[in-house]
Parts: C-alpha cells; structure tokens; sequence
C-alpha cells in the first residue's frame, strides 16, 4: 500500500513517538502528508467548545513533542487539536475529510482482568473508519 | 493551513485561537477543530497568553549556536518564580556577601605595615594597636549595619538610609561612593589575589594585569550564572581560608607559646631598616587608613539583604556577626604573629606577609603552605564577587528610582542583573589596566567611598530614631551615633591621609557620579512628564486620515506593495520619485502614467545625485503646507541572506535613520522579502529588476 496522506492520532502516551517513526517509515517511501491530530474529550455536562485549558495544554504539549519526533526522524508532520463527545468519530470524520487514504492509531501496552486491554478509541477507529488503519501496540516491556 | 480550512475573514482581528465547528458524518458526531499555531510557544486563550520558554529559542543557525553557547557559559533560563529558590541562607550568604571582608584579613595587616615601614622596622611596633584599633572600628560599624539591617528589611542600605533621612542629594552621594567602591573593590581583590598567586610563582608577576582581567571575566561569568550558583561556587574557597587560616594561626600561636619559632623569612626586598621619613602622627595615622581597607565589604550585607532567604533579616545580621567575628580572629592572630616574629614587608609587593608568616610557621615545602596561599588566592579573587553582588543590585535600586538607566533593573535569564554584572567588570578591568594591577596603587583611592557611605547611613538612622521616638530609640541613637562619630573621623583621616596618593580622584568623582546620577533622573521625569496621561485624556484620541508619502524608487514589486498598503490607510496619498537627470525623470513619469494609478506622483530632480536630502526638503515643504503628521511609507527590500545586503544601497534604512528624530513624522516601513508574492498578480515588468 503506498498511502498519500495519512493520518495518526495522538493520545499523548508513551506509545506516541513509536508510532510517529512507525508512521514516518511508511510515509517517507511514498512521499505521503502525515497529519497528527489529538482529540480532546468533553464530557456531556459541558458545551463542545468549553475551554478546558490543561486539556489544552497538555493537548498542545504532546502534538509540539510529537512535531519535534517527527522533526528528528525527516516528516513533516502538520498537526489539529480537536474537541469532540468522541474521540473516534473526530478521528474518522478528519480522516474523511481530509480525504486521509490510511489512519494510525497507537495503544500502550494494558492489562484488564488478565487479558490485553484495547481502549473503545481504537476499537470504534478499527471498526468503523471508511479507510485503511493500523493499529499500532507496543510491545510488553516498553 | 490547509486548504480544507474555512478561510479567515480578512476583517476579523487577528487571533491566536480560532475554533471551528464541524458538522461530522453522523447526528451528534459535531466536533470543534482548534485552530491554534502549534510551536509558537504560547499558551493560553482567550486573549491571555503565556510566553514559554520556547518562544525565546532563536530559529536561526547562528541563533541557536549563539543561545547553546549562552547555555553552557550562563546555564538554562529560569522562570521568573524561580527568584525565591535564587536566594541563599547564612551559610551561602558568608562566602558571597562577606568574603570581601573575611578576606581584606589576608593583606590589612601588610597594608598597615608598609606605611609605617617607611619610616624604619621599629615603627613596626604600632601595627598592633593599629590592628586593634581597626577591629573596635568594626565592631561599631557591625552594631550599626545590624541596626539599618533592621530598619530597612528591603535592602538599598546606605543609599536608601541616607535618602530617607538626609534627602535625595545624601542618598546619592552614599550610592555613588558605593559604587565607585564596588568597583575598587573588584580591582583591589583581584589584583591581591594575584599577588598572593605571585608570591608562591614570582614568574606570574609581569602577568599580573593579563592575568586580573581574564579573572575578572571569569567572575563576571560566574555572576550571570545566578546568586545561588555563584554562591555553591565560591562557597568552599571560603571555608577552605578560614580553616587553612585557622591552623596557621592555632600552630604559630602554639610555636610562640612553647617558644619554638623557627627562622625568620625575610622579605626579597626588604624596606630600608632605618627608614627614609620620620614616624609622626600622620604616619600613623595613614597606616590606620590603610589597615581599615579591612573594613570594606562590611555594607554589602546591608545592601543584599534581599539575597537572604526568609527571615531576611535574622539571616542577614546573623551573616554579618559571623563575618566581623571571623575578620576579627583572622587580622588580629595575623598581625600578631607578624609583630611577635617581626616579620617585615617586602617593598616590592612580590611576596605578601600572609606568605613569610605562614612559610615561616610551617616551611615553604609544607602542603599547609600551599593551601593556605592557594585558599587566599582564591578568596582575594572572591572577595571581587562581593563588588558583583553589590553593584548589580545597588545599580538596580538606582534604576528602580529612575537615577539610572532602566537596563540595570532588567533581570537577565539566570535572574541575575546582567547590565550591572557586565558594566562592573568593565569598569574593573579598566582601573585594573590603568593601575598596572598593583594594590598598593589601588587601595589609597580605596575605603573612602565606604566610610562616606557608613557615616551617612549611621547619621541617617540617628535622624531616624529620633524622629520615629519607637521602643528602644535612645539606645539606638547611642549606638548609630557612635558609629557616626567613628566612622566619619575614620573617613576624615582616610581622606586627609590618602589624599595625594589618588583619593582625591574619588572625591572629585562622587559629585561627578551624583550630577550624572541627578541628570538621569531629570531627563526620566521630563519623560514622564510628557507622556502621562491626565484624567481628561483617559479616551483614545480620534485622528483624520494622514497624509501619506511614498518615495518611490522603481515601479517593482516593492514600491506597488508600498503603494497598495498606503491606500489602505489614507485616502490621500501622494507618490514622490527623486531623479537623478530630465531623462530619467521622464522615463519615469511615462512608466507611471502606464501604471494607470491614481494615485498623484511628484518627481524632484536632483542633479547632484543626492536622494536622501532632496528627499527630506520635500517632506519638510509638505509637512508646512499640511497640518496632519506627516506618513512616510516606505518600500524596503529585504534579501534572503544577511550577506546579500551589501549589494542593496539601503536607501530605505538611512532614510529611515534621517526620519527617525523629526518631529510630526510616522514612518512605516514595508518590507518586501524576496520571497514575497502577496496579492500582487504577477503581471509584464513595468521596470527593470532590482
């Protein structure tokens, strides 16, 4: 697959600069635009576009991070902050709507009940997008 | 932005943040992209943002080797909240704020000996009551300094009592002599420093100026750093002089208790033993100026107290008993192991009586020797960084008050008062150079600036007292002036005494400093004066349309975005080109005309090839027929390298510069970069390229 744009979404975990070289490794051969994007989640007692300022904070610290990675491994990564109820619907719909032909999702490595845990996030982006997706784990120990 | 973006309505006032609803695919899937410059190093909303570190990193390749240069040299930068974490307690506050008067222990007995050794070795036999004599002094001007500790928490010391109490002038007069003393004493220290390096490696002695300024750099380095840093810094050599001090004084005043005094050293150039001037009163009295040079440094507590941390002031009086206690113990056990030796001075200050005595009581192969000269050596060129902490600081309250230049209350990255820390340094380096870094040339111009200020301050806590009349102020009043009394005869002695020796060039210089010092203050208030705004103009001025002039050069890219941005502010807009010749005049007028503007064009022929003053003529000749302030916008063309400047005639820049002090005259420069294409169609050349 020689993706032309692609899109990762960030959560702002350890996993965060893994998939950024993961993603710069695909990219880089077939010359695509990689757009990282994190979505901040507003819970349903407040208004979609209330300003929850240490969301925003930490939102813009990991995307000026996750620019600095992708500085260090030759991308040139634009980057979106988002607010939404949910944060895989404003996966897929930026993914449709700047006609993203692949997604790159990323998960630490969690346990639940003995059992490896994918968060509802990735799963819905899994599930539900239009285009291509790669969900990316890190591996036990990292 | 990318290209799905909804464009910005060109009306809408710039923001850092704009939020974008988004319909999504789905009922209830809305969500709101943030559209926020990421990397810009701003955080915040809502018209409140804050400045991160980020913002200040240079983008350039020379910026960043410039900053990562900086980095190493001075450290990282620090929040401003880290100021609290720059202060230093007691045991950090003695070596930076007392080191010069511990240290003034190491060369006050010599410079008390020198003067009476002039007039032969048995004069010597009075620098014990001399010595003595200095440390009552101290003692008083300890008891007085704890008491303006006291009154004035914040610091400013001596100028700032003075000014209180005895008005602006006296507050000026004590902070100039501070200042200059400052100075001295950076010059002082590392020229003694390095005479103590000298003693134990005479092939340093030609080097000596070299040598001091280099050092002085490297204090001054050492000051951008912080307080603190620079106080974990010069705190070991410190310690290390009071206990190699210590031990020397413990074993040689062992050896003369049991009467085992080994051999004499005796100077490399002795003075004459029968001396060359009768001992008279005012000999004696010159070397009591000269032994009270230990006496300086003790202000600096005073003026840092706010170094301190809380309690300030607890820390600070703390800080200055244990300072006069340990100057004390050290100068006395010197000078009495000096007289009780009979060790002499060398004249040629090639080795130091700290040197011979401390040789003479452990041998000039013992590794005691060493340390001690080595930790003195040190602390003499510490003893400078008492003048770093002073002055940045002193200048600072100065600048606050708005009698100097608002830079030296500017703090730097490291929180330090860079201009006061690079001002001192220079200056010092400068009186290091022109006294070719001998101390004795030094220190008569030394002390008197001290004294002027101790006496003012002690006299103003007496006017204090008295007036204030508080729990205690009688005992208070005895002790203050007491301490005027003192210190104002020791400054009359030191004065008298060292007057032809160069202090008549610091008495010529603190009215000198206080004038200039008076000068900035007038030329701020006068600033003030004009640019405050009175209750009836609390409203923004509402003003007409300017008229606007563009000197235009060629009809190129540069001069249409001028043109363009010129009918964006004004209606009345009036387009000027200066020709060297009728030809080229003409050819320009046909150019224009093909241009199609409106906009109305006057060509000055100047047929001696000058652009710059036809230029300014016309705006003067303008500006009488037209009472609105004059706009002149002009095209700059910016090149993409910084070389690539020189092959521009910067017109626009020295036009500028002839602009920039008339009065009634705005100046609006619109660069144009070589990459710029903005909304200028391109279109067929008008003109030929730059």
């Amino acid at each position: 697959m020689q993706p032309k744009r692609v899109l990762v979404a960030l959560a702002g975990t350890s996993a965060d600069p893994d998939v950024i070289r993961l993603v710069a490794s695909i990219a880089k051969p077939a010359r695509a635009s990689v757009i990282g994007i994190h979505v901040i989640e507003v819970r349903w007692n407040l208004p979609l576009d209330a300003v929850m300022e240490p969301e925003l904070d930490r939102g813009e610290q990991l995307l000026e991070s996750a620019k600095k990675v992708a500085d260090q491994v030759g991308i040139s990564l634009e980057t979106e902050l988002l607010q939404a109820r949910e944060a895989a619907a404003a996966i897929i719909d930026t993914a449709v709507e700047r006609k993203c032909d692949l997604i790159v999702v990323a998960m630490p490595f969690r346990k639940r009940l003995g059992r490896v845990y994918i968060g509802r996030t990735v799963q819905n982006v899994y599930v539900n997008a239009p285009c291509a997706v790669l969900a990316y784990r890190q591996e036990q120990n990292a | 932005m990318s290209a799905e973006e909804p464009p910005q309505n060109p009306n809408d006032t710039p923001s850092l943040e704009r939020r974008v609803t988004r319909a999504g695919r789905h009922v209830g899937d809305r969500y709101v992209r943030i559209v926020r410059p990421i990397g810009s190093g701003l955080r915040g909303h809502g018209g409140h943002y804050v400045a991160t570190e980020q913002t200040m990193a240079a983008s350039g390749r020379l910026g960043r080797a410039w900053q990562g240069a900086l980095g190493v040299l001075i450290g990282k930068r620090l929040h401003s909240e880290a100021e609290a974490e720059e202060r230093v307690g007691v045991e950090t506050g003695l070596p930076i704020l007392a080191s010069d008067n511990i240290s003034s222990s190491a060369y006050a007995t010599e410079e008390a000996m020198r003067i009476l050794a002039i007039a032969g070795a048995g004069a010597l036999i009075f620098t014990m009551p001399i010595a003595l004599a200095v440390v009552f002094v101290l003692a008083i001007v300890v008891l007085s300094e704890s008491r303006v500790i006291r009154a004035y928490p914040n610091g400013g010391g001596s100028y700032l009592v003075a000014r209180e109490n005895h008005g602006v002038i006296a507050g000026l007069v004590a902070a100039s002599a501070l200042l200059i003393d400052y100075v001295l004493t950076v010059a002082v220290s590392t020229a003694a420093g390095i005479a103590a390096i000298s003693s134990f490696a005479p092939e340093l002695h030609p080097f000596r100026v070299p040598i001091g300024v280099g050092l002085i750099a490297l204090l001054g380095v050492g000051n951008l750093r912080g307080v603190r840093e620079a106080g974990i810094a010069f705190a070991a050599p410190t310690y290390a002089y009071i206990v190699g001090m210590a031990a020397i004084l413990l074993i040689g005043l062992g050896r003369v208790y049991v009467g085992a005094i080994p051999p004499i050293a005796q100077p490399p150039h002795p003075f004459d033993p029968v001396g060359t001037a009768p001992l008279t009163v005012l000999l004696i009295l010159r070397a009591f100026a000269s032994g009270s040079v230990g006496l300086t440094g003790s202000e600096a507590i005073a003026n840092g107290v706010p170094s301190f941390k809380k309690p300030e002031a607890r820390n600070a009086v703390i800080t200055l008993l244990l300072m006069g206690s340990i100057f004390a113990s050290i100068f006395l056990g010197l000078t009495f192991l000096a007289t009780q030796l009979g060790i002499a001075p060398d004249a040629d200050e090639i080795e130091t009586v700290n040197s011979m005595l401390t040789r003479t009581i452990v041998g000039a192969t013992s590794p005691l020797y060493f340390f001690v000269q080595f930790s003195t050596a040190i602390i003499l060129l510490l003893a400078a960084n008492t003048g770093f902490t002073g002055f940045p600081r002193l200048a600072s309250v100065l600048a606050n008050d708005r009698f100097m230049p608002r830079h030296f209350a500017d703090m730097g990255s490291r929180l330090a008062f860079n201009t006061g820390i690079i001002v001192l340094g220079v200056l010092a380096a400068i009186i290091l150079t022109a006294f070719g870094g001998s101390v004795n040339a030094l220190v008569p111009l030394y002390t008197i600036g001290v004294f002027l200020a101790f006496t003012l301050s002690q006299s103003g806590l007496v006017r204090r007292w008295w007036r204030l009349r508080n729990k205690g102020w009688r005992a208070s009043i005895a002790i203050n002036a007491l301490g005027t009394v003192v210190t104002g005869t020791v400054l009359v002695v030191v004065a008298v005494t060292k007057f032809q020796l160069g202090a008549w060039m610091v008495l010529l210089l603190i009215p000198l400093i206080v004038a200039l010092l008076y000068a900035i203050n007038r030329h701020y208030t006068n600033v003030q004066d004009a640019l405050v705004i009175t209750g009836g103009e609390q409203r923004l001025p509402i003003l007409g349309a300017p008229a606007v002039i563009v000197p235009v050069a060629r009809i190129d890219r540069a001069g249409l975005q001028a043109l363009a941005f010129a009918r964006s502010v004004s209606p009345d807009v009036k387009a000027v080109h200066v020709s060297t010749s009728t030809e080229s005049a003409n050819e320009f007028q046909r150019r224009w005309q093909r241009l199609g503007t409106d906009i109305p064009l006057d060509i000055v022929e100047s047929p001696f090839r000058s652009l710059v003053a036809p230029l300014l003529k016309y705006i003067d000749a303008i500006d009488k027929s037209d009472d609105r302030p004059i706009t002149v916008v002009l095209s700059e063309f910016v090149p993409r390298h910084w070389w690539e400047w020189f092959l521009h005639s910067q017109t626009a820049m020295r036009l500028k510069a002839s602009l920039l002090f008339r009065p009634n005259t705005i100046v609006i420069d619109v660069p144009y970069h070589s990459s710029d294409t903005g909304d200028l169609a391109p279109g067929p050349p008008l003109d030929s390229a730059h």
